[in-house]
């Protein structure tokens, strides 16, 4: 008889445990203010996060820039120290690789790729929360060596031995150590999530070749991020175990070859470029078509290209140690494979040029950002063709040459698309546009800036300038184009301003205004069939997908002689956001708190050990926490009514 | 808008043209090839320039001709065709790309044998009067930061170069400026004491990185006498910046002539003065300088991050000195006293070192009178060069 009753009673048990455990574990109410944003689920807050904290680390990082201009403005410079200024130019670098360029991908990836595939969340919400706060934490920790007087000073390339702990004394390669291995916490998790996410949560219909370009090249680096980061993280824990626990894994003296560092190293550094180019492309994959009015030429060759660029990205490595003496033999084949890299680079510059062939163009500010990116990737990707050349690498490798030829391939590649992207997404993000009267100006400083100070760089290179020298002398011919690069650089500063002016008045001039209504660049993924700006529940109802670019397909078709004609309006195809129905995963506490322990076990590892204990603790009590909180708050803001007390809505919703 | 991108684009080729203008006269000019490697180097790198700067007037010229072209004109409201690709065309911009890439490879792989390859060239030297025959070689030892060029007679088949720490000593040792004769293909072998530096002569032949633990073979040659510049192009630390070199060449019989007092032992000195200076050098310099005749090279130990510093037997024979920043010579021909005394009163003022880790030249709190006692004798070692060299190898 017991028996019978038992299950019973333990099933209202377990239903109020979920609901109620203890009183410790509730999740919090969501709502509206700071608590909800730091306690939020939703891929778009937390894709507006990583955006928002990306951009606040460009301005750092922008500042360190400016600094190593000015010092460098003319020889002799005395703005900076040699000191001081090895620890900026090696700050600028980590900063802008690790905390801009990536980030802000993060952000396009984060608020778009469900929008995109028709998915009402990531698949593993709480872990993409998780991503987010240790990002942050692993990037404050990082900028704050620059409080403590001792900020990184080996270079973002952190050749052993000079990084080790007789060559660099001090702490800063170990923020520079403990830093990016929280990052790259960070930026794994984020991968796995977004791999399930776009294999796994597709609207119906939506088959992998009818996903858009940009979300095709997220998955691509997503898999990058998932085989790389691997690698820098075991590089990272050989050097933190050389400099603080006596390990020799990079010490010459004691018989090691610090060649496994830069192999280390690049291996995961040279996908790396294709992690922060990659994504993009992908935008302005998006953005041309849009402004042309036609779909993306070669669609499969795009994602194909995307593709071979991935793979090929893991066979180039050594392209960056065609100086370190590894042998011809390796140089002679990394040379080969490192030419034939540019191949597929090609095909995607050729077919966005082939999209704008035969369309009908508008040139607004994201149009404008787009072509600039497919001009200036160009010159780098070019560069990069003369350095694949091994032998002419010798001259070119290490000095201004270089650093002008990631500078087009990084600022006029990823950034100028990261920009378009801005531009284009503001209004699905904010629900109001940019001004483009700012936006055009911003653009045209920024591209006249980008091409002052990298394009001269070119020219100082092969005139013998070394890179990463504090100062330089008269005499060799390098005073004129120092100085008007660093011109040049204060001129992006002024883009970069305007950048923001121009978020802070159009907000400004937003406020109180309705929104700008569905679909404001006539546009043609399926991000935009939800209302601007999106509803926490992303649409109303999922989406059937039958074509690629579904949405032009039901905003046009053809008329009885076979010409384009519009059949709805974009109010008739666009969702209101009237849904009230839809379950969403609750908002939790842990995955901030967890991601706060990370910093203390990395102060604990250079001041003091003790300091690790609370920081083990927090992650460990966060980890526990996690898997016990209850999987949603009744009374939480997240749509779903709870009328049902069965406890089958329990069972139902996924377990974030 | 598209006045400004045609304005932007001139702008842009005038950069590109002004490569070549703006290099010339440039002494690390990477497009002025004084010596065979480096000019196999540049003709290599000069077509695939073109050829780049080809590709680069075709995509750009070709955005600006699809701005200018199919801008909207709001004419008419007609949406331009779907068009969603064309597989010809793919495979078209697929394979020119990869034929010009070919052959681009092609000519890289006969490049890259040439430069790797060596010459078994032997020099005919005599030395304390009695013939050898030399193939041309020189061990290189970077440090942070100055160069030291170590030369071999007997070759450096049986050295034993696996401690770049603690080297055999060698017949000539000099630091910062490497001499050379010309005509002769000289084989270098590149280590480091400490960090990973880069040996770079633009003029002679690109660079080779300078790994502890490693010797890595390189050579250079150079067709005229002349001086010829370079920079540590691997960041080695605090000092990069301040690591320079050069190559001096010379005619062969100069170079006999070079040979034949760089081997010699330092003279005594002679004068009170200098005789006080080389006390003071005996009590301090002894412990990381070395002169032929008065001390030995010392092995360092491994809990030592250096102790080497530069062979001072022919110091005066060097127009550089401090890793190649500072002259040794007034343009007169006269020793420029001052920024010596500066050196040895305060280094790491002069130079950015970590000097209290025993990296670079401290200060060593010598008073007024021992500065100049150890002028005086550094003034006796070694002969001083021609006032052409002087002028030659002047840096700023």
């Amino acid at each position: 008889m017991t028996q019978t009753v038992e299950p019973q009673v333990e099933s209202t048990s377990e239903d109020q445990t979920k609901h109620q455990p203890l009183g410790v574990y509730t999740r919090p109410k969501g709502g509206n203010g700071w608590r909800d944003w730091v306690t939020t689920v939703d891929h778009k807050k937390i894709g507006v996060l990583y955006g928002a904290a990306a951009l606040f680390f460009f301005l750092i990082g922008g500042i360190e820039a400016l600094l190593i201009r000015l010092q460098l403005a003319t020889p002799n410079g005395t703005v900076l120290g040699a000191d001081m200024y090895n620890q900026m130019f090696t700050m600028h670098g980590v900063t802008m690789v690790f905390l801009v360029i990536m980030p802000l991908a993060a952000a396009f990836a984060n608020y778009l790729l469900p929008l995109q595939i028709g998915a009402r969340d990531v698949a593993f919400p709480r872990l993409n929360a998780l991503s987010f706060w240790v990002f942050l934490a692993g990037g404050l920790f990082l900028n704050t060596a620059w409080l403590f007087g001792d900020a990184p000073d080996g270079g973002w390339f952190g050749y052993a031995p000079n990084t080790g702990i007789v060559f660099s004394p001090g702490n800063g390669m170990d923020f520079y150590a403990i830093g990016l291995q929280i990052t790259g916490i960070a930026s794994l998790v984020s991968a796995m999530n977004l791999i399930v996410t776009v294999l796994n949560m597709r609207a119906p219909g939506m088959t992998l070749f009818k996903m858009p370009v940009f979300t095709w090249m997220i998955l691509v680096v997503q898999f990058l991020l998932v085989f790389a980061v691997p690698v820098i993280t075991v590089a990272l824990f050989l050097l933190l175990f050389d400099r603080n626990f006596g390990s020799n894994f990079f010490n010459p003296v004691m018989g090691a070859d610090p060649l496994l560092w830069q192999h280390l190293f690049w291996i995961f550094g040279h996908p790396e470029v294709y992690i922060l180019i990659l994504p993009s492309f992908g935008i302005i994959s998006e953005v041309i078509p849009t402004f042309s009015r036609k779909p993306i030429f070669g669609y499969p060759f795009m994602v194909f290209s995307g593709i071979a660029i991935g793979f090929m990205g893991w066979g180039v490595w050594a392209h960056h140690m065609f100086v370190s003496g590894i042998g011809p033999i390796s140089v002679a084949a990394f040379s080969l494979s490192t030419m034939f890299i540019a191949v597929p680079t090609g095909v995607k510059i050729l077919n966005w040029m082939a999209t704008m062939w035969g369309g009908k163009l508008l040139f607004n500010t994201p149009m404008l950002f787009a072509t600039g990116v497919v001009s200036m990737f160009t010159v780098g990707g070019l560069s990069g063709v003369t350095h694949a050349v091994a032998p002419a690498d010798t001259q070119q490798t290490d000095t201004y040459y270089i650093v002008a030829h990631f500078h087009y391939v990084i600022f006029g590649g990823a950034l100028l698309g990261i920009f378009a992207g801005f531009y284009f997404w503001w209004p699905k993000v904010f629900g109001h546009m940019l001004g483009e009267k700012l936006g055009k100006l911003n653009f045209w400083l920024m591209l006249i800036g980008f091409n002052l100070t990298f394009g001269p760089m070119h020219i100082l290179g092969l005139q013998g300038m070394s890179r990463r020298i504090h100062t330089y002398s008269p005499g060799f011919g390098f005073e004129l184009w120092n100085m008007v690069e660093t011109i040049g650089s204060f001129i992006i500063g002024l883009g970069v301003l305007f950048f923001l002016i121009n978020i802070y008045v159009s907000a400004k001039k937003a406020k109180g205004q309705p929104p700008i209504g569905p679909d404001p660049w006539d546009a043609r993924s399926l991000e935009w069939i939800t209302p601007n700006p999106t509803p926490i529940h992303n649409f109303d109802e999922v989406p059937n997908i039958e074509e690629l670019d579904d949405f032009w397909h039901r905003k046009y078709g053809k008329d009885e002689n076979g010409k384009i004609v519009r059949i709805a309006s974009a109010e008739e195809v666009c969702q209101d956001g009237s849904a009230t129905d839809t379950h969403l995963p609750s908002p939790s506490y842990w995955p901030l708190v967890l991601a706060l322990g990370f910093p203390f076990i990395g102060y604990g590892l250079i001041y003091s050990l003790w300091l690790c204990v609370p920081g083990g603790i927090m992650i460990l009590m966060s980890i526990y926490a996690w898997a016990f909180e209850p999987p949603d708050d009744p009374e939480g803001n997240h749509g779903d009514h709870h009328e049902d007390t069965t406890g089958e809505v329990a069972e139902e919703v996924s377990v974030d | 808008m598209f006045k400004k991108e045609f304005k932007f684009s001139v702008f842009l080729l005038g950069i590109f043209t002004l490569i070549s203008a703006c290099s010339s006269g440039a002494e690390l000019d990477t497009l002025n090839p004084k010596g065979p490697t480096s000019r196999s180097i540049d003709s290599l790198a000069d077509p695939v320039f073109m050829i780049a700067g080809v590709v680069f007037l075709i995509i750009f010229g070709g955005t600006a001709l699809l701005w200018l072209r199919f801008r909207d004109d709001h004419s008419d409201e007609e949406f331009p065709d779907q068009i969603h690709g064309n597989f010809r065309l793919e495979i078209l911009w697929t394979l020119v790309p990869t034929l010009i890439l070919a052959g681009v490879s092609v000519f890289t792989l006969i490049t890259l044998s040439e430069i790797n390859g060596t010459d078994d060239n032997v020099m005919a030297l005599s030395v304390d009067g009695e013939a050898i025959s030399w193939e041309p070689e020189v061990l290189v030892v970077g440090q942070q930061w100055w160069w030291e060029y170590r030369y071999y007679l007997d070759g450096l088949d049986g050295v034993d170069l696996s401690d770049a720490r603690n080297l055999p000593p060698a017949d000539i040792i000099t630091s910062t400026q490497m001499v050379v004769p010309t005509g002769e293909e000289i084989e270098l072998k590149i280590t480091s004491r400490d960090v990973i530096h880069s040996h770079w002569i633009p003029a002679l032949n690109g660079k080779r990185d300078a790994v502890p633990g490693r010797v890595s073979p390189w050579k250079i040659e150079a067709d005229e006498p002349g001086v010829y510049f370079g920079q540590c192009t691997e960041f080695c630390g605090l000092s990069h910046a301040r690591m320079r070199m050069q190559v001096v060449a010379m005619e062969p019989e100069n170079f006999q002539a070079w040979i034949n007092r760089q081997i010699e032992p330092a003279l005594e000195p002679t004068t009170e003065s200098s005789k006080r200076g080389k006390e003071v050098y005996e009590s301090l310099c002894v412990r990381c300088h070395v002169v032929k005749g008065v001390n030995d090279e010392t092995s360092i130990g491994a809990d030592l991050v250096s102790n080497a510093a530069p062979n001072l037997t022919h110091l005066m024979s060097r127009t550089t000195f401090a890793g190649g920043i500072f002259n040794m010579y007034e343009p007169d021909g006269s020793l420029n006293r001052t920024q010596l005394e500066a050196w040895l009163r305060n280094a790491p003022e002069e130079k950015p070192a970590y000097a209290e880790g025993r990296r670079g030249m401290p200060n060593l709190g010598l008073d007024e009178g021992q500065i100049d006692d150890l002028v005086a004798y550094l003034e006796t070692l070694g002969e001083k060069p021609t006032i052409e060299t002087i002028a030659a190898t002047e840096v700023e």
